[in-house]
């Protein structure tokens, strides 16, 4: 009777081969091992220690932005608190490590080689930490995504300061397996994560390949999450969250999905953070500062542009490491770079646009000129 | 019983800085619908005026700070409250007015750009004047990375202590004096002993640290330490500490913060200027069409607001005198308490602000005193959680439809 | 008679003291094409967002094809067939057309985060087909050359057929317009009344629509409900409406004489 059919009628119509599908996944998946060799053994090669440390600063900051966007970006709501959940992330995967290596190596030494249980292990424990950071997420956005915007940005913001607060409470830390066994139910609850003295000697796994890997997983994940149904309501709830919820949107679920998947996220590049060259984690990591830092990125980038927000991780790790010698200065130029592009670019660099869409966009606009 | 009245001054107290911090944030919102981040920046910027001016300025007018008169103190306030009403007027006008009507994300973020501007832009360090004289202070513009200490404009002392003797001193030995009258000091209780100098204009005070019982005249009783100046023939006070005592700090803030938030109402409830307000929060189109001038409205609202927070930031360098750098996380979490009190109360409600400052005073201060006095940051946000749950609009608050 | 596809008794509700909709009842028929009419301010838009879940009624009863919606979540009611457009546009103005009205398809879509991610056969056949329904629909209303501009950019009476058209895409039973013809021209409102009946033909759903254009109403509306004060004054065919005193004075007010 009606000449447009049902959704259901049409997707079966055009389903694609289920093999072609399989072997799809597995080139993605292959290509972004492929890459972070790459990066490992050929730039890895060429670049000095600055760089490199540099190219790792700037690979956890495309993480944490890029995971940022999908709740500031994608959904429009608004945390500041993404630091809290990189700390949840950071300590949880840290500890794993840690106190691992000691029972199983009887040392906080990394191991060595490319993949080694060790590497296993760490990788391992950045996936536990992204959970657990997702989990925190769970627990935070459930209560505060029901309200408006304004309110999340005051909880998540406190969510910080209580997990500084709870990671302050922490026990001191245990430097050998033998007196970690002996330990009391007294020194392991709470964990024995260093609280106010920091965490320290935490083994030195993250290398140019892991950030990398995870760098091209996150990107993977966020792109086809914006070009899918899911991330098409995301957006909408960004755009029009009463237009969103009469067209079907189930905006709490989505807005606590979007949270906890940027958590996760933060988790995962809060593990590699924490086992970076020389890392002691302070319970201070949780706080706004960081919180800020990201933020700017996500802003600087667009709103809404997963490219956007890496490149702008990568143009502030660069510029902060060059502008160190400007010493108090530098987050005085800062902030005023974040007023003066609200008020003059509110949109970022791209806006809610990829960068290609943007330059492409250009090209052809050119073209047609001609 | 004198452990939970010694809590519930503190409470008072230290509720009423809240108010006046979050009748700030709730204005600003009422009237444009945004959170000011960079608000409790302006109570930094207020406590540091303060201390510039109080440590600084007043003893080029040949004030010494520690002993100033009670006008002295409150000029300091004047000019702490005249310079961040022309921030808060400054920050409006260029950079929340070009914004007005944009997304709220690009009014939080930008407020946030201003917050950040603030606090390190605020530990930048150009001495502008030399110190003109042997220990006297160089005045910093902005204010340094370093902590400061507040001069104590009001004395520490408690209202209610009791003098129990008078006399001169008999003798003085180091730490140890004779006293010319005889006295019992009881158990359990604090006695100090307060000497004024042969002409010196204010009393030297000391801790009484001999054990309990009586002591006769021309008998020895130990002090805490004896300073220079004080000799036989000084006239002394023996001063015993009320079981709860009320410092005279803490009565002005409760002043000066009852005084402000009541003229506050007045201004809002009983003036033209009020109901214009009144009338933009409303609804700001209308009232544009009604004949109020929003800009100026809106002009003098964040004035009003940034004002108070001066005095907050003017009556918390009172009572606590170390006065932490501008990005110091203490500032943003004494604004972040703020806030939570303003959405406590009801964001956008004048009395709400006030209930919610004395409340999120109480939860903090009664849980770091009866439970565990490190997680007083834990039970602010859990009062914040609990309450957006229960009642998100907040204890007076009232819900907004929007217009579908 | 067979079952009405909306079934409204007697819903209700106050914003503090204002009576805003009293007693509203109405029976929509599956293929039905009904008008709902009134001054401003009588509390049409009202009725619509209770309708769809935006205002929970304080009583009475809504059904969509048999099932009960009332005190529902919006987006529940929407996956119950129950679909609208915005007197004041509410299209996703930073997405393109085609994004918008593929939204619409969100509802009858379904989701899994492994699919999403890894890209599974499901998953893609599910976005080709969102992508051609969106198409097919674009090109029903003659919009698919405006499929990849964003919604903020096109005309107002565009606007308002996307908005058709995204609300079509979720597959709705009934579809409720709110003021479709609002900022036409003479010609446009023409063609739209002429779309509006083709949709009941082509895609089986019923309407409700509020208008102020009562050449609109009148002209393709089977029956009409009249609203003033949030009460029902008047109930029938179009004709009898147009001859309905009290409607008359609704509109005209009471001769002063």
């Amino acid at each position: 009777m009606s000449p447009v059919s049902k959704l259901d009628e049409q997707a079966a119509l055009v389903m694609p081969d289920r093999g072609r599908a399989a072997l799809n996944a597995l080139v993605t998946g292959l290509a972004c091992i492929a890459a972070a060799l790459l990066v490992h053994f050929v730039v890895g090669s060429m670049v000095g220690p600055f760089v490199t440390r540099i190219m790792l600063d700037a690979g956890v900051m495309i993480i944490l932005a890029v995971s940022l966007n999908i709740v500031n970006g994608f959904t429009g709501q608004f945390s500041i608190g993404h630091a809290g959940f990189m700390a949840v992330g950071a300590y949880v995967a840290a500890g794993i490590t840690y106190y691992s290596s000691l029972a199983l190596f009887g040392s906080y030494q990394a191991q060595t080689g490319l993949i080694s249980v060790g590497s296993l292990i760490f990788a391992a424990s950045a996936l536990v930490g992204g959970l657990a950071a997702a989990g925190a997420g769970w627990v935070v956005g459930l209560p505060s995504l029901r309200l408006r915007g304004d309110y999340l940005a005051i909880v998540t913001l406190g969510f910080g300061e209580i997990v500084r607060v709870l990671l302050q409470q922490s026990n001191p830390q245990l430097f050998s397996w033998d007196e970690t066994r002996a330990a009391s139910l007294k020194e392991l609850v709470p964990p024995p994560l260093g609280g106010a003295q920091g965490f320290q000697s935490i083994p030195t796994y993250t290398s140019l390949f892991w950030v990398a890997l995870f760098v091209a997983i996150t990107l993977v994940f966020c792109f086809r999450l914006k070009r899918s149904s899911e991330g098409r309501a995301m957006l909408s709830i960004r755009e029009d969250e009463i237009a969103a919820q009469a067209m079907g949107v189930n905006i709490t679920n989505l807005k606590v999905r979007a949270f906890m998947f940027a958590s996760f996220f933060a988790g995962v590049g809060g593990a590699l953070y924490a086992h970076q060259l020389g890392t002691a984690l302070r319970p201070t990591d949780a706080g706004f500062a960081r919180s800020f830092e990201i933020l700017i990125a996500v802003v600087l980038g667009g709103l809404g542009s997963i490219s956007g927000a890496a490149l702008a991780a990568v143009l502030l790790t660069v510029a902060s490491a060059l502008m160190i010698e400007l010493g108090p200065w530098r987050m005085v130029l800062y902030a005023l770079a974040l007023i003066l592009i609200m008020i003059f670019r509110p949109g970022g660099l791209f806006g809610v646009k990829e960068a290609w869409e943007v330059f492409g966009g250009l090209w052809r606009r050119k073209a047609v000129a001609r | 019983m004198g452990d939970l009245l010694q809590t519930l001054i503190t409470v008072i107290s230290v509720g009423s800085l809240y108010a006046l911090i979050a009748l700030g944030y709730t204005m600003v919102y009422g009237i444009l619908k945004f959170i000011n981040f960079a608000h409790s920046d302006v109570v930094v910027i207020g406590a540091w005026t303060s201390f510039t001016t109080a440590a600084v300025l007043l003893p080029r007018l040949g004030v010494t700070p520690t002993e100033a008169p009670w006008w002295a103190a409150a000029g300091v306030l004047m000019l702490a409250m005249v310079v961040c009403g022309l921030v808060g007027f400054c920050v409006e006008r260029f950079a929340y007015r070009p914004l007005r009507g944009a997304p709220r994300l690009n009014v939080l973020i930008t407020a946030i750009g201003v917050s950040l501007f603030f606090q390190n832009f605020g530990q930048l360090k150009y001495e502008v004047l030399k110190p003109d004289g042997p220990g006297k202070p160089a005045m910093s513009l902005p204010f340094g990375a370093q902590p400061q200490g507040m001069p104590r404009l009001v004395g520490s002392r408690a209202l209610n202590d009791a003098t129990v003797s008078r006399g001169t001193l008999a003798g003085v030995d180091g730490a140890v004096v004779r006293l010319s009258e005889g006295v019992s000091l009881e158990e359990r209780r604090q006695y100090s002993i307060r000497v004024t100098p042969a002409g010196a204009p204010r009393a030297i005070e000391a801790m009484v640290v001999a054990p309990a019982g009586r002591y006769e005249p021309g008998q020895d009783l130990r002090v805490g330490f004896m300073p220079a100046g004080a000799a036989p023939g000084s006239a002394y006070a023996l001063v015993r500490s009320a079981r709860v005592p009320i410092q005279l700090v803490d009565v002005a803030i409760v002043a000066t913060a009852g005084l402000l938030m009541v003229l506050l109402q007045l201004l809002v409830y009983r003036t033209k200027f009020g109901m214009a307000m009144r009338a933009v929060s409303f609804n700001t189109t209308t009232a544009s069409l009604m004949g109020v001038a929003v800009n100026r409205v809106i002009s003098l609202t964040f004035v009003l607001g940034t004002s108070l927070a001066a005095a907050a930031g003017f009556l918390y360098s009172l009572k606590y005198v170390t006065l932490q750098q501008t990005a110091h996380q203490g500032w943003v979490l004494l604004g972040l308490k703020a806030f939570v009190a303003a959405v406590v109360g009801g964001i956008g409600n004048i009395q709400g602000a006030v209930l919610g400052g004395f409340l999120i005073a109480f939860v903090e201060q009664f849980g770091a005193r009866y439970i565990s006095s490190d997680l007083r940051d834990v039970y602010v946000f859990g009062v914040l959680i609990l309450v957006l749950l229960l009642r998100p609009t907040g204890i007076l608050g009232s819900t907004v439809r929007e217009k579908v | 008679m067979s079952r009405p596809i909306l079934d409204i008794e007697k819903i209700a509700i106050a914003f503090g003291g204002l009576k805003a909709v009293q007693d509203f009842t109405l029976r929509l028929p599956t293929g039905g094409l009904y008008g709902l009419i009134g001054p401003n301010g009588a509390g049409k838009t009202t009725v619509f967002n209770l309708l769809t879940g935006v205002y929970t009624p304080q009583a009475g009863t809504i059904a969509v094809d048999g099932t009960r919606v009332e005190g529902t979540r919006p987006h529940e009611i929407a996956a119950q067939g129950l679909s609208r457009t915005f007197q004041n546009i509410r299209l996703f103005g930073l997405l393109s057309v085609v994004d918008n009205v593929m939204l619409g398809c969100h509802v009858r879509g379904r989701h899994g985060l492994a699919g999403t991610i890894l890209h599974s056969p499901r998953h893609v056949a599910q976005e080709r087909a969102m992508r051609r329904r969106a198409m097919e629909l674009l090109s029903l209303f003659d919009l698919a050359s405006a499929a990849g501009e964003q919604a903020k950019n096109l005309s107002y009476g565009d606007q308002r057929r996307v908005e058709i058209c995204r609300a079509l895409a979720t597959e709705p039973k009934v579809l409720l317009l709110d003021e479709p013809a609002a900022g036409m021209n003479p010609q446009e409102k023409k063609e739209l009344q002429a779309l509006i009946r083709s949709l009941r033909d082509r895609f089986g759903v019923s309407i409700l629509l509020i208008e102020h254009d009562m050449g609109v109403v009148m002209d393709i509306c089977e029956r009409i409900t009249v609203l003033d004060y949030g009460e029902t004054i008047a109930e029938g065919t179009p004709t009898e409406i147009q001859r309905n005193p009290k409607v008359i004075e609704a509109y005209l007010g009471t001769e002063a004489a």
